[in-house]
């Protein structure tokens, strides 16, 4: 009874580590998910209404949790709250980090046509990164988790 | 006036918050590099730590990108939401604060496109004095119909207050004003909203240049009167079109006097023809009083 107990509990271990693997994923391609979100209502707003920026993007519902606090970080800036324009990292790659960064930058930055242009180019770049986290997330989240689950029983049956 | 004080630095706002009535405070004015000044009651001091002086030495002195900081705040870090404004040498900021811009245009096949590397920026307030055309409204308003009325003044004298009032009490009197508030100044509209108040009877326009405002406020709106702020000679022509129309038309112009008008050539046809029934001219600081002239002057 015990050494069945004691499976279980490293097969749980396993796969909860596996889990959390896979939450990693997901929250790193959530936020992706909501930047690229960011950059579509901010082109679609600029196509008629042409509202400050800060107006666009308090209007968002946005529910990542990182991305929610980048944005008010840039609204407490822009609406001159705060002086400076740091972004939190939080949990991003540095690679997120910076191209983040370089959207804080430049929108609001330019007229009209040069801010519909760099929004363009700034959702293409988010959306090729959106979609090399969503691989990872399907592909190596799922596996973490199966592969968490197997060293977990691998674990316990070496352990009897 | 909180929207003066998000647009400039807090050492600055709190010498103003605590040193200054506000209510006294018409400008702002702040170059790179150089004293900030302030226009306080119509006459011109530097802002220091004690708060007004005339001692150049003892000012704050501006940062060397103070204009650009100030401006990118103004337009809350969306410089396209500005972009023709800007051509146009100023930004509407929130709360009916007009910012002054100078710097390098960048001209593209002779056309102004952009405006860089920005110089200075004169922070202009509005001024809400409920009650102050209280005595020229009645003389406008004779009869039943509102006299075509050219109100003038230098710079700075408070045409934009007194035709804010006007504006008020006509409209409070139940006819159907259109205001053409290009520069966001006399009603100082955000949000649907007007900040300042011009009359229950009043239709907005804001953002809109005169000649369009004319033309779709005749055909939409059946206005009264149309009451707009600073014209121009390219706009006369729209004036005369409006008062043919049956339309009453009460504007702005900068003049000292009727003499001075009367010098500028674009503004002598318009009095010879007799558009205006009357030209009233504001006297400013301190003694703010206001003269009116018959149309056939």
């Amino acid at each position: 009874m015990g050494s069945v107990f004691l499976l279980f509990v490293c097969a749980a271990v396993g796969t909860f580590c596996g889990y959390l693997i896979l939450l990693s994923y997901k929250r790193n391609y959530s936020y992706l998910d909501g930047v690229c979100a960011v950059i579509s209502a901010l082109k679609q707003n600029l196509s008629y209404k042409k509202d400050p920026v800060p107006v666009v993007l308090g209007g968002l519902n946005i529910s990542n949790l990182q991305l929610k606090k980048n944005i008010q970080e840039y609204i407490s800036f822009a609406s001159g709250q705060s002086l400076g324009k740091e972004v939190s990292r939080g949990f991003l790659p540095q690679e997120t980090f910076d191209s983040v960064n370089e959207l804080f930058d430049s929108i609001g930055a330019s007229d009209e046509s040069t801010q519909g242009a760099r929004l363009d180019a700034l959702l293409s770049k988010f959306e090729k990164l959106r979609e090399a986290a969503e691989n990872k997330y399907k592909g190596f989240g799922g596996m973490a988790v199966k592969l968490g689950f197997l060293i977990g029983l691998a674990v316990g049956v070496l352990a009897l | 006036m909180e929207a003066l004080f998000r647009l400039i630095p807090e050492k600055y706002s709190a010498v103003i918050k605590a040193k200054l009535c506000t209510e006294r405070l018409c400008e702002v004015r702040i170059i790179n590099g150089a004293p900030i000044r302030v226009n306080y009651d119509g006459v011109y001091y530097y802002l220091c730590g004690d708060g007004l002086t005339r001692d150049r030495s003892a000012a704050f002195n501006a940062e060397n990108n103070s204009a650009e900081q100030i401006v990118m705040r103004a337009c809350s870090h969306s410089l396209f939401t500005v972009t023709d404004t800007l051509r146009r040498g100023y930004i509407a900021a929130t709360g009916g604060v007009r910012v002054g811009v100078c710097g390098a245009g960048v001209m593209s096949g002779g056309v102004l496109t952009a405006v860089k590397n920005f110089y200075s920026v004169n922070i202009r307030l509005p001024h809400e004095v409920v009650g102050c055309a209280g005595a020229l409204a009645p003389k406008l308003m004779n009869g039943g119909k509102i006299k075509n009325a050219l109100l003038l003044s230098s710079p700075g004298a408070g045409k934009t207050t007194m035709l804010r009032d006007l504006c008020r009490l006509i409209s409070d009197s139940g006819y159907n004003v259109l205001l053409c508030d290009e520069r966001y100044e006399i009603a100082s509209v955000t949000d649907g909203k007007s900040a300042l108040n011009v009359g229950c009877c009043t239709d907005v326009i804001s953002g809109i240049d005169k000649p369009r405002v004319f033309e779709m406020g005749i055909a939409n709106m059946s206005p009264h009167v149309i009451v707009t702020d600073e014209l121009f000679s390219s706009d006369l022509p729209y004036v005369a079109r409006a008062s043919t129309c049956g339309i009453s038309v009460i504007a702005t112009a900068h003049a000292k006097n009727i003499d001075e008008l009367k010098a500028k050539a674009e503004y002598a046809e318009i009095i010879k023809s007799g558009v205006f029934d009357c030209y009233v001219v504001l006297s400013g600081p301190p003694s703010r009083n206001f003269t009116v002239y018959d149309g056939v002057v």
